[in-house]
């Protein structure tokens, strides 16, 4: 059997449907995704959010104790989190509509993963800094509903702009976009937590972006798609 | 030809003549995956109008200079999908034959509204279809999309939201159980013969 044996004929497709013929009617013209300019929107809006819940919540007392190679190189790793899968998420391939999905949730995975390692291999810490450890880990939650709420903005944007844009893969797509709003929320951790115990910045504060990732998985696609 | 790219700019500028021509451009081989995947014109019908309806509604989603075609054919893939989890075709019973439409047929018995239909040897036809039919979803999309569609692996792996690996498989798979199906000699067997 060759391929041209499987060549079956097309068949003459039914004309258009009178509800669609009735919404051509009072067609008007539509902006078009701008993936780029709508990247630079979700970016600058999240972190301008973010600076702003530092600002009232205030930098971590420790900051100055602190090494400043670790305060930079950690934020940027945040901040690398942060931008990568949104990016991937938001910016399709040249020529192409559709999220680089696969890219996407790759590039969360790895965050997801780096920063468990970071936060429970690299936490320096001073006399001001606290150490929860297993005793008081629970305790951390607060942790864990600030980067989430951080999250939210970046990931509700993202949803906004990506509405139509993702009929297969959604999950994916959302995933990443909570992962890179989770690395965010993570950045405002690092900046403001002074918690430095291993179990509190590899569980709580890496687990922002995991929790995030699955709670974007779950909820976004439900606003994304077209019905 | 027409560029699909240029009519969706186009369309999305306000200009609805091209959209009708977007709709003549893709849905003769949108609607044969429909049908194909669906094994009923009836429910290919709807789907294909359901897909293009979504198309009409997320059209701001359009990138320019984008190629809106495996977009589209992703939406046509979801909508099959949701189809088939709805599990929304309730088998319908006729109770009164009185209420059967006549059906206009040529002097051969064809039904007049297939006679723009091209032809095919019908047995191979009914019995691909058969085949196509008895295989499982993903392997039956696969086939169609890489094989009857004339997309590449990576196009059908974009628009059935999988990686390219997995489609390979699927369309591997897919082609050896419709060859199996129709009593062809499977790849192996053919080189093994030569």
């Amino acid at each position: 059997m060759t391929d041209d044996d499987l060549a079956l004929p097309d068949f003459a497709p039914p004309p258009m449907a009178k509800e669609l013929e009735a919404e051509l009617g009072s067609l008007e013209p539509v902006a078009t995704r701008r993936p780029v300019r709508q990247l630079a929107i979700v970016g600058i809006v999240s972190l301008l959010y973010g600076g702003l819940l530092l600002a009232v919540l205030s930098i971590r007392r420790d900051a100055g104790e602190l090494p400043v190679e670790w305060l930079v190189f950690g934020g940027l790793a945040w901040f690398l989190g942060f931008v990568v899968p949104c990016y991937l998420a938001l910016v399709p391939a040249p020529g192409s509509m559709l999220s680089r999905r696969r890219l996407a949730v790759t590039s969360a995975i790895v965050a997801a993963i780096a920063f468990v390692v970071m936060g429970w291999l690299v936490h320096p810490h001073g006399p001001s800094s606290e150490q929860y450890n297993a005793e008081r880990f629970i305790q951390g939650h607060w942790c864990l509903e600030l980067g989430l709420a951080t999250a939210l903005v970046p990931v509700i944007l993202g949803a906004m702009f990506l509405r139509g844009a993702m009929p297969v893969g959604s999950r994916w797509i959302a995933a990443a976009l909570g992962a890179g709003g989770g690395s965010l929320g993570g950045l405002v951790l690092h900046l403001h937590c002074r918690i430095t115990d291993p179990m509190h910045t590899g569980i709580i504060h890496a687990g922002v972006v995991t929790v995030a990732a699955l709670l974007a998985a779950a909820l976004v696609p439900r606003a994304t798609d077209v019905r | 030809m027409a560029d699909p790219k240029e009519l969706m700019a186009r369309y999305c500028d306000g200009e609805a003549g091209a959209f009708r021509e977007l709709y003549a451009l893709v849905s003769p081989k949108l609607y044969g995956y429909l049908v194909k995947m669906t094994r009923s014109k009836a429910v290919a019908d709807d789907l294909l109008q359901q897909t293009f309806l979504k198309v009409h509604r997320a059209r701001a989603a359009y990138v320019r200079g984008a190629d809106p075609v495996p977009w589209i054919y992703s939406i046509a893939h979801r909508t099959f999908i949701d189809d088939v989890r709805k599990g929304k075709r309730a088998k319908v019973g006729v109770g009164d034959t009185d209420d059967l439409p006549e059906i206009a047929a040529d002097l051969h018995g064809e039904p007049a509204d297939r006679k723009d239909e091209p032809r095919a040897d019908p047995e191979l036809l009914a019995a691909t279809l058969d085949a196509l039919a008895e295989l499982p979803e993903q392997q039956r999309e696969a086939v169609v999309l890489t094989k009857l569609q004339g997309k590449s692996v990576a196009e059908a792996a974009e628009i059935a939201g999988t990686t390219v690996g997995a489609m390979k498989v699927r369309a591997h798979r897919g082609y050896e159980a419709l060859r199996a199906k129709l009593g062809a000699p499977s790849a192996k067997q053919s080189r093994e013969a030569s």
